[in-house]
């Protein structure tokens, strides 16, 4: 395996060896166009990292410049220590891809293709191993092009995690798969963190997101708009609770949320939820008010993103 | 170390090229344009102007078939196989792999190049049954083999900046193609003795035409225009314009299809 040390100032982006992604006011523009502008964002040793965003939020111009085929147009970048667009020959053999597209030589079989990478790639792997853990050895002998979209991504993934890097990026790992492939390729990144691999994804889906990320960064126009663990994000965001009233209920209580009311049923956004909940069961209780279809939730991760994209389009 | 490393690479670049070759065997439509047309135009061409003793004869021959070979045989089917892999993503696949950039390039079109050597030592075995004339001085004849050669491969990568599709590069690949056919035959017969002729050398794939007629004349150093030997302006177009050529890819190739 070749890997190259490279004599950094302390302090300066790849020194921080708890870090396996460290970026610094990454920017790329494509002529008058910022696909990018100015993004700082850390992925830790060992951790699932999601970048979610809407189409054109920069999510794999980002990625494609973390592996070294992007250009950037300004700030730093050092993945597992190495400036991927120097170093990108020292990086390759530590990590894998998978591609948002196939890539794939329609014309070979699923066990030419593995047997090619094999040969191909530095880190070592036996083809068998990976098409019993990615359930294609009954596709062995079939060329790539007559497999299914499912089955393709399933090579991909297992063509990206070959040899067990220590970084796997994965662009849109589960883009146009069925429940079943989806929570295949959920098992296949579990396996990949109980493994202490570093993961990065993007990804559409905000449930694939909760059910695997330790920690998200949601871009939205070149930009990053919410990061941290899941946690911290929704703890951040304002919770809420809501119940409809019986017919004639003029009069709320005052409440430090936003209340919005449609007809009989009354939605608060609050970020007190204790207080505002109690205050209003309080007030129910008082005047003798019963509600029904009374929920109470912290924000999800849909909240914070659809606030997102509704920002996005005033 | 460093010679482990060295050797995988060159095992890496191997392994891709003997799977690209399998590929040009098993696409029929590969198989036919760029193997059987060329070689069978080529004897065709052997039986029907075979048995000319005279060098002008022979040297008609040889630019013909190499002419075919360097167009039809290794630039077109150099530039498809190129684009294709672009178009399908395979490239950037591959730019996943420990495989090197360049490794990369030089793995996608071998295969090619060595069908096009084979059908040129099958026209030379040809040659010999047919008893056409032969080349009096090998050094031309091998300069014109590995310039035209270097030429058409850095043609075909320049050319696949400007293919956006597998498609087409039937269309892109057809104005060097018939230049590089038309300018090797012509110039393999208009004579060298004449000094503005030799700046013909300077049409793309031209210098081939001339390198085959010096080869069959034996004038390799004989001097031309300002006492320069008429070996020098041949050289000087194929190292131009596979530069121009390399140039334009260096700069411009794209691995990714274009969105």
């Amino acid at each position: 395996m070749t890997q190259t040390t490279t004599d950094r100032p302390p302090g300066a982006p790849g020194t921080d060896t708890s870090l396996a992604i460290e970026v610094r006011g990454l920017q790329v523009r494509y002529g008058g166009f910022t696909a990018v502008a100015g993004i700082d964002l850390d992925v830790r040793r060992g951790e699932v990292f999601a970048l979610l965003g809407t189409n054109g939020a920069g999510k794999t111009t980002t990625l494609e410049v973390l592996e070294g085929f992007g250009t950037r147009t300004g700030g730093t970048v050092s993945v597992l220590g190495l400036d991927p667009a120097t170093e990108r020959s020292a990086l390759q053999p530590r990590m894998g891809v998978q591609l948002q597209e196939g890539g794939f030589v329609d014309e070979l079989t699923v066990l030419e293709t593995l047997q090619l990478w094999q040969k191909l790639v530095e880190r070592p792997d036996r083809p068998e191993r990976l098409l019993e853990r990615f359930e294609l050895g009954g596709k062995r002998g079939t060329p790539v092009g007559k497999l299914s979209g499912g089955e393709k991504r399933r090579l991909d993934l297992a063509m990206a995690v070959w040899g067990s890097p220590e970084l796997v990026v994965l662009d849109e790992p589960t883009t146009g798969l069925d429940p079943e492939s989806r929570r295949r390729t959920w098992d296949a990144i579990h396996e990949l963190q109980e493994a202490g691999r570093t993961v990065v994804l993007t990804t559409h889906y905000l449930e694939e997101a909760e059910a695997l990320a330790d920690r998200v960064a949601i871009m939205h126009a070149g930009r990053v708009a919410v990061r941290g663990t899941l946690s911290e994000i929704v703890a951040a965001q304002p919770s809420g609770f809501s119940a409809t009233l019986p017919a004639g209920v003029a009069d709320l209580p005052w409440l430090g949320g936003t209340v919005e009311r449609e007809g009989d049923a009354v939605r608060v956004r609050t970020t007190d939820l204790q207080g505002d909940l109690t205050a209003f069961l309080g007030w129910a209780a008082a005047r003798g008010v019963q509600l029904s279809d009374l929920r109470a939730a912290p924000a999800s991760l849909a909240d914070i993103y659809h606030a997102i994209r509704t920002e996005e389009q005033r | 170390m460093t010679t482990l490393t060295s050797a995988s690479s060159t095992g890496r670049v191997l392994a891709l090229a003997s799977t690209e070759a399998k590929l040009v065997l098993r696409n029929r439509t590969v198989a036919v344009s760029s193997m059987l047309l060329p070689l069978g135009l080529g004897i065709f061409w052997a039986f029907s102007f075979g048995g000319d003793d005279a060098p002008s004869g022979g040297a008609i021959i040889l630019a013909l078939q190499l002419g075919v070979v360097l167009g039809m045989g290794i630039y077109v089917t150099a530039t498809q196989v190129l684009v294709a892999r672009r178009h399908n993503g395979v490239l950037k696949r591959m730019r996943t792999s420990s495989l090197s950039d360049r490794g990369l390039l030089v793995a996608t079109v071998t295969p090619s190049v060595l069908l096009g050597i084979a059908q040129l030592v099958i026209f030379a075995g040809f040659g010999a049954i047919t008893r056409t004339a032969a080349p009096v001085d090998a050094v031309p004849l091998v300069l014109a083999v590995v310039g035209g050669i270097v030429l058409v491969v850095t043609a075909a990568i320049a050319t696949a900046v400007l293919t956006p599709s597998p498609e087409r590069s039937q269309i892109t690949t057809l104005p060097l193609t018939f230049v590089l056919l038309g300018g090797a035959v012509a110039t393999s017969v208009i004579p060298l003795s004449i000094a503005p002729f030799q700046a013909l050398a300077l049409v793309p794939g031209a210098a081939v035409g001339q390198l085959v007629q010096l080869s069959m004349t034996g004038q390799t150093w004989s001097p031309g225009f300002a006492g320069i030997p008429l070996v020098v302006p041949a050289v000087v177009g194929l190292v131009l314009w596979s530069v121009v050529f390399g140039r334009l890819a260096v700069r411009r190739f794209r691995w990714e299809p274009r969105r």
